[in-house]
Formats: structure tokens, sequence, C-alpha cells
């Protein structure tokens, strides 16, 4: 086995571009458990040999269920623990105390926060038609993405154990509650505008535009007891084609 | 005259774009927004996949792809929506009226995308098994590969759910063009209109924010009262 120490240059980079395949084989057994080994197995070539090595890739052949964009930070400290001749146990206890934590921290920052802003924010460009949209789009969710990929990536290396203390001084949750209070200021706006535009179209009084006010609340009422959006917008299409003058 | 070229192109995006989507690199290219301008553009009309991408981008946005739940395919919606509306334009009437039609038809549709991916995913499961029988015998290069082959099995997945899309949705547009293009080319800024209404609504139900119906019409009521001053 290679003696403890840190990873030299190449070896890291390719862990963390192989870190944007963790979910190629994700299934509901193991989850990422194969990419978990897809991505650390070119530091377990380096590091174990023969019989040590196929223990070694069977050890993290195993459950593995985090946020794609996280496991940057959790498989960098696995692949520092690795190289510091780490026991099993210890490897696994790392595994499993930040799983579930960076799962829920990124789901809620990304899917929850990041997410919804970057979408809200594009639509006012594609509104009007603007080619920026997706452009916007994908500069204002991968800024943070790709941010906390690579400083997720090194500070696991880096700190290893202290990785836990670090998540917590980030305050991901908080952003995202503050990310989304900022969505739904911007799509009350958004909303204003298109109805506005569209009266403008219709050639309607502006003041019509407040019966988007109980559409939204019947619309979030009927959302709430669980219609699908899918039924709502079929339910919402049907009724408008069958109202006949509505220009 | 209709041709072939943008479904064969549809399901080259389709693929690229369904790998984005839980697969690999996830940077959201996989989102209609962003999905639709793509196809768009590789099939010539940018503004008819941009209209599509705008519609659908609200409606699921906040259904997490968290641990095993699966939400609705609208990458794919965006994909056999956008396709449907650019390859049909040279048959039918173009306009926003057939790219609306495509859109509604596809949004059932996508319910497709949902099984297809649970199956991907029911596929993938025998992977861990074989690659440990793979280790054991040494051959650590081959279970890199067996991951890969995940990969296959969401990009095959992806294709599937586009086919469906696209073949039962052109039957669907054809028959259905004479009744509902025209009301639907009349009617097309309230169906829009519609559309994103819904997708804030559901929104604003799943952002799970204290005061978020306040945040919202706050803007709301602001920005409105502001354009109708200056009207």
């Amino acid at each position: 086995m290679m003696s403890s120490g840190s990873l030299s240059v190449p070896l890291p980079r390719r862990l963390f571009f192989r870190s944007f395949l963790l979910q190629a084989s994700w299934n509901f057994e193991q989850m990422q458990g194969l990419g978990a080994l897809f991505v650390l197995s070119p530091l377990l070539r380096k590091l174990y040999q023969g019989e040590e090595l196929q223990q070694a890739c069977a050890r993290h052949l195993s459950y593995f269920n985090t946020h794609p964009f996280m496991a940057p930070l959790i498989l960098s400290g696995v692949a520092q623990l690795e190289v510091n001749g780490a026991g099993n146990e210890e490897i696994e206890e790392f595994r499993q105390l930040l799983m579930a934590p960076c799962a829920a921290m990124g789901d809620a920052f990304f899917w929850g926060g990041v997410r919804p802003f970057a979408a809200v924010v594009a639509m006012f460009f594609a509104l009007h038609g603007s080619l920026l949209a997706p452009i916007v789009l994908l500069v204002i969710f991968n800024l943070p993405h790709l941010l906390v990929r690579i400083v997720g990536f090194s500070k696991g290396r880096e700190l290893a154990e202290g990785v836990v203390d670090f998540l917590a001084r980030c305050r991901l949750p908080d952003l995202a509650i503050r990310l989304k209070q900022a969505t739904l200021i911007l799509l009350g706006i958004l909303c204003a505008g298109l109805t506005h535009n569209t009266l403008n179209l219709a050639a309607l009084p502006w003041h019509w535009g407040g019966v988007v006010i109980p559409v939204v609340l019947m619309l979030g009422w009927l959302a709430r007891h669980r219609l699908s959006p899918l039924l709502l917008a079929l339910l919402l299409a049907a009724v408008i084609l069958a109202l006949p003058g509505l220009y | 005259m209709e041709s072939f070229t943008p479904y064969l192109l549809g399901a080259g995006m389709a693929i690229l774009l369904g790998l984005d989507r839980t697969a690999a690199l996830q940077i959201m290219i996989s989102r209609p927004l962003v999905a639709g301008p793509l196809v768009g553009f590789v099939l010539g009309d940018i503004p008819t996949g941009l209209t599509v991408g705008m519609l659908l981008e609200l409606l699921w946005l906040c259904r997490m792809p968290v641990g095993a739940s699966i939400p609705h395919d609208d990458t794919q919606i965006t994909v056999g929506a956008t396709t449907l509306a650019i390859a049909l334009s040279g048959s039918l009437e173009g306009g926003v009226g057939l790219t609306l039609g495509a859109l509604l038809v596809a949004l059932p549709l996508g319910k497709i995308g949902q099984s297809v991916e649970r199956a991907v995913r029911t596929q993938n499961q025998r992977l861990p098994a074989v690659a440990l029988a793979r280790l054991q015998n040494g051959q650590l290069p081959a279970v890199e590969r067996l991951h890969l082959l995940g990969l296959g099995n969401f990009a095959l997945g992806a294709l599937t759910t586009y086919t469906a899309i696209v073949l039962v949705g052109r039957w669907l547009i054809i028959s259905g063009a004479p009744f509902f293009l025209a009301l639907l080319t009349r009617q097309a800024d309230w169906v829009k209109l519609a559309l994103i209404l819904v997708g804030v609504a559901t929104l604003l139900q799943a952002l799970n924010v204290r005061r978020a119906y306040g945040l919202f019409f706050g803007g709301f009521l602001f920005t409105f009262l502001l354009l109708g001053a200056c009207r």
C-alpha cells in the first residue's frame, strides 16, 4: 500500500471529473454505490494491488446516496482517508456521517433554492422572446453548482474529518430560504408583467388583472389538495378552449 | 412536406438532454427552458423551442429528483413537443396554435417517462451484483464499464420516452388538427397565461416558505399597479 500523504495532482483531477458521472448506474438498491466506486477506482488502483485492491473495491461497492453536487466533498474526504491509511470502520463512519446531511442540504439549496431562482429569472427573458433566457438559467444555476463541486472537492481533501464543521459554517439552508423568498417576489413581478401584456393584447381594461389573484389562489388550493400540475394545466386549457369569444 | 430528419435529430437531442436529467453532468441543459431552445436551434426554429420551454419550465420545477422519487419527464415532453411542432409545420398550418397543440398533446404522454425511468433504475439494480462478481475475479476495468452500461440504459430510456411521445403525439395532432388548430391559435395568449399560472400556483405550494402568498402577491400587486399607473 502507498504511504500516507496527499494525492498527486492528475489523480484528484480524474476523481473530480469522474464525479460528474456518479449517477450513471443509479439504482434502487445501492443508489449511487457503484458510481462511488467508479469515482474512487483510479485512486484505489494506485493505492492497492491484488487481494487488497479487491477488498478495497468491495468495501466501496455499498449503499451510497447523497446530493450529486455534494458528493465530491464526501468522496474526496474518503479518498484522503484512504491515502492516510485509515481503517475500514473509520472510512465507513465518515461516509455514513456525511451522506444524509449533505443530501438534505444539497436538496434544499440546489433543487429548492437555486434552481427555482435561476428559472424564474430566466423566465423574464423568455417572456420577451430573448434567447438569453437559457444562458441566464445555465449561468445562474451552474455558478454555485460548480463552485460547490470544486470547493467541496478541495475541502474534502484538506479537512477530511473536519468537513462537518466546514459544512455547518456554509449555512446553505439559510441561503436556500433567502433564495426562495426572492423567487416568490420575482414570481409575483413576472405574473404581473405577463397579465398586463395579455390584457393589452386582448384590449381589455387593466384592472381585469385582479382576476389573476383568485385564479392563483384557487389553483394553489387545488395543488395543495394533490391535484397534479398536469391535470391542472389540461383542465385550465380545456376551460379556456371551451369559452368562445374570450377574444 | 414532412421530413424524417427533424425526428432523427430530435432523437439525438432526446438522448443527450435525457442523460443530463439524472445520469450525467446535471448542468441543467435538461430543463425545459434550455432544452427547448437547444432542440429548436438544432432543428432550425429557436422561437418555437423557446415557447415550449417557457410554458413548461415552471410546471414541475420543484419536483425534486431526490432519492427514489422520479419526477415527471418534462425534458422529453419539451424535446417531443418542439420536434413535433417544427416537423409538422411543413404539412400543417404552423404557428403558435400548432406549438400549443404539440405541447398539450405531449404533456400527458410525459407520464410514460416516469414508468420508463423506473424500469431503467430497476434494470440497473442488477449491476452491483454483477460488479461484485467481476471484482471477485479481479476485473476492476469491467466494473467501471458496468457503471457506464448504466449510462446506456438511461440513454435507451430517454429514447424510448421520446419515441412514444413523438409517435402517439404525431397521430393525435394530425387527427385533431382540423378541430383544434384554429381554436388554439385564437386563444393562444390565454392558454399561455393559463399554463404559466398553473406553474406559478404549484411553485407557491412547493417552495414551502412562510408568508409565500404574501411575498408573491406583494410583488404582483406592486408591479401590476405600477404598470397600470404607467399605462
